[in-house]
């Protein structure tokens, strides 16, 4: 890489009990990368983003985000990123714009920019219009426009989401995109763990894909897809895809972490 | 056979289920703790279940051996309104799980109906009302050996008819409580109807020093209204039985298993809703209303930062949308009005702050610090999944936690000043020595009060509902160790004013309170301080329990 990573991990370990979650993680980012972090259910996606963002600590390993040590410097790393963990971490008896006020003090913001930053977001995710309605009562998908709005409000130099786009529908997903991407263009650095790889083939330019904790692959898409496709075409040549077609990301991710099942193996008493 | 094998095999599973989850709950050191402190309190619950059972027993016994078994609804209400009114009262001790969620399972009606009564006998609620039940059984049968099969009938129709309405009244309570406005109106009302029982007292007090002939009468019909009630119908049952007239008897306990289906029916009407898979939104619970959006620009709060200042802001909102808590502002007042209300008659003498009106305040502040109980000890309860917010902010923990502590004192300063006013209007302004001593008595509690609860907040923290007061979970050990904390602060602040009043100088107990907050407000300071330790070291926990569905 030319330029000094934004997210760096070395040896990246978290153990519950007996069982190890996240084991031995390297994960390099650069600066203005939209950064996708892929793996099947269980893999350890959540636990890596919860450790990255200092809600879960880490049984072993170095974090360093944008230069500085995690766990020696949390609060001027915090001060830099944006965080949309797993649960939202909404408080549900707020208004919209009391709760990103809040969220913008707690940054740092004075209250009123906060205020003015709160009631412009508010605009470009379509909440304004019933400024009285609580958190709770707001959609699933109201919450995660407002979950994205409060960690961008200070207008951090990394993002991290935790699959965003959950639940959200065409619409509201089409108003995440563009303001994560309007980010991207104006040199923020972003992570998010998705499901959907569709859009994370459509938004990441790069992609890591963890499978049973460990990092499996690391690289740009077509370095991902050119190394697929000479290992494929080197072997067997089972689910690849006919030649010189494009390799999908799906393709590419169940190639990594075999996602295909035999046939003994399908259940036969399934109606 | 009652019930067919598959749905005795469900059953079966959900009572395993059960098994499980509390045997899983034990894995963890905290869920060993819980144990512990649960055993602890279910032992002080037996002591006074044994209390109940010894009392019910040697009363029925006299009522019945004295040819009074009529009386046995003396014995009966108490019983029915624990039965109802604890699991409310006291969330603490009830354990409702939800067996709303069963349904994604291919139940049958009428075993999601078994279950949901089977989850209520589990109730502490039930099994002490049902000791107390078991010592009427007790009494009546040493009295007349002979009425023990037909008082057995009669008591466990009575058991089933508490058991069918404690269900009936929490499944009506979950529709209203499912929106949030009604929620809040229900809890208010709620309150007030509590508060209002504690007004009977005094009144009646009052009004007997005093005798009336419509008071009389009043309490004629009471009493004939009262024996076509269930714990009327059922003293009557026996009554009549051990005067020999069965069939009266019978009629009595016809009327009470009529009731008894009565209510049943109201219960099926709720079960069977939510059986069909109905769906209270919150979504829809107002109209919605196209607003515009004004600029709302925070609160500062001078000499605090940005970060505490804007907790404080986010709490106090918190506390204002939620009419329980709101109501915690008057309670104090409302306490001094009991009391004051109590003394208004000819036997002055049976009153304490009539023999002592200087302690009105001290007494009206000390139960201003209590009613904080709930907010001080689970500060982070409230906030949910917003937990993961405070972690993933730029902002130490101490901070978050100053400036919750910061509006459980404003709350606390603002209850003493009315607490002061209303004593004031009642029993005359208090001395400057007695007013001082108070509020030097709050510099020590509060830090203390403070410095354990932030520490519970963090240790054995439980997600709860701002708006609703049932079904809520509350740590044991947060049982345990606030009412341990209580009984040091009421126990030292009694004995400060104590020496005080002997040596007619409240002057020295203001001075011993002083002296003892140079103790709790340093010890607070150093335990908040360490709290940015100790809330990343328990970060796990306090998101897990917190972000819980």
């Amino acid at each position: 890489m030319d330029s000094a990573p934004t997210i760096s991990t070395q040896g990246l370990s978290r153990r519950f009990g007996d069982l190890v979650a996240v084991d031995g993680v390297d994960l390099q980012v650069a600066p203005g990368q939209f950064f996708g972090f892929l793996g099947p259910n269980g893999a350890g996606k959540s636990t890596t983003i919860k450790m990255l963002t200092g809600l879960l600590a880490p049984s072993s390993g170095r974090i360093e985000i944008l230069g500085l040590d995690l766990t020696a410097h949390p609060v001027e790393v915090k001060r830099q990123i944006g965080v949309v963990p797993e649960g939202m971490a909404l408080f549900g008896r707020l208004t919209g714009a009391e709760f990103l006020s809040f969220a913008g003090r707690m940054y740092g913001l004075e209250r009123e920019t906060a205020a003015k930053r709160a009631t412009e977001l508010l605009e470009f995710m379509q909440l304004a219009d019933q400024p009285k309605k609580l958190v709770t009562d707001y959609s699933h998908g109201m919450q995660k426009k407002l979950a994205l709005a409060a960690a961008v409000i200070h207008g951090p130099k990394v993002l991290f989401l935790d699959e965003p786009f959950e639940g959200v529908d065409a619409i509201a997903a089409g108003t995440l995109k563009s303001m994560l991407q309007g980010m991207i263009a104006r040199g923020a650095t972003i992570f998010l763990t998705s499901h959907v790889l569709e859009i994370v083939e459509r938004l990441c330019s790069h992609v890591a894909i963890i499978h049973q904790g460990r990092l499996v692959a690391q690289g740009s898409l077509e370095e991902l897809r050119a190394g697929v496709q000479a290992k494929t075409s080197a072997g067997s040549g089972d689910g690849s895809p006919a030649s010189g077609e494009k390799l999908t990301l799906e393709q590419i991710f169940l190639s990594i972490v075999g996602g295909t099942r035999r046939a003994e193996q399908e259940l036969s008493w399934l109606g | 056979m009652l019930l067919s094998v598959h749905r005795r095999g469900q059953l079966s599973a959900i009572a395993n289920l059960r098994w499980r989850m509390f045997v899983n709950g034990l894995r963890t050191k905290r869920g060993k703790m819980e144990l512990v402190s649960r055993i602890i309190v279910t032992l002080a619950f037996a002591v006074g279940g044994l209390g109940g059972f010894s009392a019910a027993a040697g009363f029925a016994y006299w009522f019945v051996s004295h040819g009074k078994a009529e009386m046995l609804a003396v014995l009966l209400w108490p019983v029915l309104f624990f039965w109802q009114v604890f699991p409310v009262m006291a969330t603490a001790f009830t354990n409702n799980p939800d067996s709303s969620e069963l349904l994604r399972f291919p139940l049958a009606y009428r075993s999601y109906f078994l279950i949901r009564l089977a989850y209520g006998f589990f109730d502490p609620a039930s099994a002490l009302g049902s000791v107390g039940l078991l010592g009427i059984l007790l009494g009546v049968t040493v009295a007349r050996p002979l009425l023990f099969p037909w008082a057995l009938v009669v008591i466990v129709t009575f058991a089933l008819f508490n058991l069918v309405l404690m269900q009936t009244v929490f499944a009506w309570l979950e529709r209203w409580l499912a929106q949030r406005r009604t929620r809040e109106i229900l809890g208010v009302l709620f309150i007030l109807v509590m508060l209002s029982f504690q007004l009977i007292g005094p009144m009646v007090e009052r009004l007997q020093k005093k005798p009336r002939p419509e008071l009389t009468k009043a309490v004629e019909i009471a009493a004939q209204v009262q024996a076509v009630l269930p714990p009327g119908l059922a003293a009557d049952a026996m009554a009549q039985a051990s005067h020999g007239e069965y069939f009266v008897g019978f009629t009595s306990l016809l009327f009470l298993g009529a009731l008894t289906t009565a209510v049943g029916y109201l219960l099926h009407l709720r079960l069977r809703a939510q059986f069909r898979g109905e769906n209270l939104s919150e979504a829809g619970a107002r109209p919605v209303v196209e607003q515009t959006q004004a600029l709302q620009v925070g609160w500062t709060v001078p000499g605090f930062s940005q970060a505490v200042a804007a907790v404080f802001e986010k709490e106090v909102r918190y506390l204002a949308r939620s009419g329980p808590m709101l109501l915690t502002l008057i309670m104090p007042i409302f306490m001094l009005l009991v009391f004051r209300l109590g003394p208004m008659n000819p036997m002055r003498h049976s009153s304490f702050l009539t023999r002592a009106p200087d302690m009105a305040f001290p007494g009206a502040a000390a139960y201003a610090l209590l009613v904080l109980t709930n907010l001080v000890y689970n500060s982070f309860g409230g906030d949910g999944g917003g937990i993961q917010f405070f972690y993933a902010s730029p902002v130490h923990f101490r901070q978050i936690v100053l400036g919750k502590n910061l509006t459980h004192g404003a709350i606390l300063v603002a209850n003493t000043a009315l607490a002061w006013i209303a004593v004031t209007f009642f029993y005359g302004a208090p001395a400057l020595a007695v007013s001082v001593a108070t509020l030097a008595g709050l510099l020590f509690a509060a830090p203390l009060n403070f410095t354990a609860g932030n520490l519970l907040s963090i240790y054995a923290p439980k997600k709860r509902d701002f708006a609703t007061f049932g079904r809520q979970n509350v740590s044991q050990t947060t049982v345990l160790v606030s009412l341990g904390v209580q009984i040091v602060t009421v126990g030292v602040g009694a004995a400060a004013f104590m020496i005080g009043r002997l040596y007619h100088n409240l002057w020295i107990s203001a001075f011993a309170f002083l002296l003892l907050s140079a103790i709790s407000f340093p010890l607070y300071i150093m335990v908040l301080r360490r709290l940015d330790g100790i809330a990343l070291e328990r970060r796990e926990a306090l998101i897990g329990e917190l972000c819980r569905a």
